[in-house]
């Protein structure tokens, strides 16, 4: 059962990719990608890491996508029925990704085969780590993060009315 | 196989809610709306005008389904869907008894707060899908709107995910003591502004508001696919009202049995209520107000909130 969820997942994330790479339609494209992000979360949930897939689709798919799509279309709108990107598929660039594919499935596959369905990941456990062994780390990043929210306040000038 | 199942058959029942709530809420909310406008309300289709969404429905059911020519078809038709199922699965999480949700995972409080966050995407690409300056314009507004909102909405259940100790909706309304009420009154205020945002109703209504933007980004939506977009909207005020009932208020304020669930569907109710009341009583902010709003007056509020439960909890185990 798990098998073929995994493979619907696979499929649903393999078409979201490809419309990310070959679409000309900027909206479609990004539909491409929450797709792909959604299936994400659907491989984290049958890994057993529930709380990661939710902060998949909270984060990513519910927040950062909608972002780009915010910013596509405050800044870009095509014509009705015109192409509103131009892709161009070189044969150099294919090279370069199933070079960088394959890099990631040799750097990847290890690890992968060792990952077990598990009903580990925890919100305690990951809530201990995160507190408690990592907890420098942690507060270093949310740290760095707001220096970078007041860093961009800074640059656009903050309010000038 | 079973789980699937079981899951296929909560969200049934979840879209059968929502349209018994969108029935009754539609009506309810014209009521109340005439009474505050000093009219009747609907009162010729049976007692009350108790009928009246009733053949409502049927007349947008049996409406012509239009689609524009110069929209993007596929992703036109389908986003009512993408809009409704996450706001239906919101019902799933929402603990009915104490310790108790039907979908009862350890994270039920982040699944409540993260998956109807995703009809966000249905709302912004409809809009961009109709090809309708109108839409778009809504469609960005509804955007900007729920992104902000969403933060203070999730910190004030924060707080109350600290006084459980835990992220489980069912645990949530298991630990409930009567002393959570006036600790979290500001965090269930924020909580409740913030849901009214959330589902895009006045005087939040920017993305839809009708007198600059037609109906925003469902403009172009007519019959059956029109009415979806409306049960999103009355499915996500019944499913704020539900959870605020059931975690902010314990249920029942604490009570078991028939006079616990009687109370639990009266606080809902009572909720719902505020916010139709709310809707037809202020007017729609603009926008520089709705961000100022949010990210000036109700996060910090929220953060106080977080604070002081924080604290709260510190000094019990100090005194203890």
């Amino acid at each position: 059962m798990s098998a073929l969820i995994f493979w619907l997942l696979a499929i649903c994330a393999g078409i979201g990719a490809l419309a990310v790479v070959m679409s000309h339609d900027v909206m479609r494209l990004a539909l491409g990608l929450g797709l792909v992000l959604l299936s994400t979360a659907g491989f984290f949930v049958l890994l057993g890491f529930g709380f990661l897939a939710l902060a998949e689709v909270f984060v990513y798919a519910g927040g950062v996508l909608v972002l780009v799509l915010f910013a596509i279309m405050l800044v870009h709108r095509g014509e009705p029925g015109q192409p509103s990107l131009e892709v161009t598929h070189d044969p150099l660039i294919l090279v370069g990704c199933v070079g960088v594919f394959a890099l990631l499935l040799a750097v990847l596959r290890p690890v992968a085969l060792q990952l077990q369905t598990s009903s580990g990941g925890s919100v305690d456990a990951l809530g201990s780590v995160l507190l408690g062994d990592l907890l420098l780390p942690f507060e270093l990043s949310g740290l760095l993060l707001l220096a970078a929210l007041v860093a961009v306040v800074s640059v656009m000038g903050g309010d000038r009315r | 196989m079973s789980a699937l199942l079981t899951g296929a058959a909560w969200g049934l029942a979840a879209a059968s809610l929502i349209a018994v709530a969108a029935l009754i809420g539609v009506w309810w909310e014209r009521k109340v709306a005439g009474r505050i406008q000093m009219r009747f309300g609907p009162q010729e289709a049976g007692p009350a005008g108790l009928l009246q969404t009733l053949s409502d429905t049927l007349k947008l059911m049996l409406k012509e389904d239009i689609t524009p020519t110069a929209a993007d078809v596929p992703v036109f038709r389908a986003m009512p869907f993408l809009v409704f199922v996450p706001v239906a699965s919101a019902l799933v999480v929402i603990p009915y008894a104490s310790g108790w949700a039907p979908f009862n995972i350890a994270t039920g409080a982040v699944f409540f707060l993260a998956v109807p966050g995703l009809s966000v995407l249905g709302i912004l690409l409809a809009g961009w899908a109709s090809q309708n300056t109108y839409a778009s314009i809504g469609g960005v507004r509804a955007a900007a709107q729920m992104i902000s909102y969403e933060l203070p909405r999730t910190l004030s259940v924060l707080s109350l995910c600290l006084l459980a100790g835990s992220l489980s909706t069912g645990t949530i309304r298991a630990e409930w003591r009567w002393w959570w009420v006036p600790l979290t009154a500001v965090g269930f205020l924020v909580y409740f502004i913030s849901s009214i945002a959330e589902v895009n109703r006045g005087p939040f209504d920017l993305a839809e508001a009708e007198s600059e933007l037609v109906a925003g980004y469902f403009t172009d939506y007519s019959g059956i696919r029109w009415a979806i977009f409306m049960m999103a909207e009355y499915g996500g005020v019944v499913a704020a009202s539900l959870f605020g009932a059931a975690t902010f208020l314990g249920g029942g304020l604490g009570l078991s049995g028939v006079p616990g669930a009687l109370l639990f569907v009266a606080l809902t109710a009572l909720i719902a209520t505020a916010m139709i009341w709310a809707k037809w009583t202020f007017p729609r902010m603009r926008a520089d107000q709705l961000m100022t709003f949010a990210w000036k007056v109700l996060t910090p509020m929220a953060l106080v909130q977080l604070l002081a439960v924080g604290i709260a909890l510190a000094a019990r185990v100090v005194l203890s």
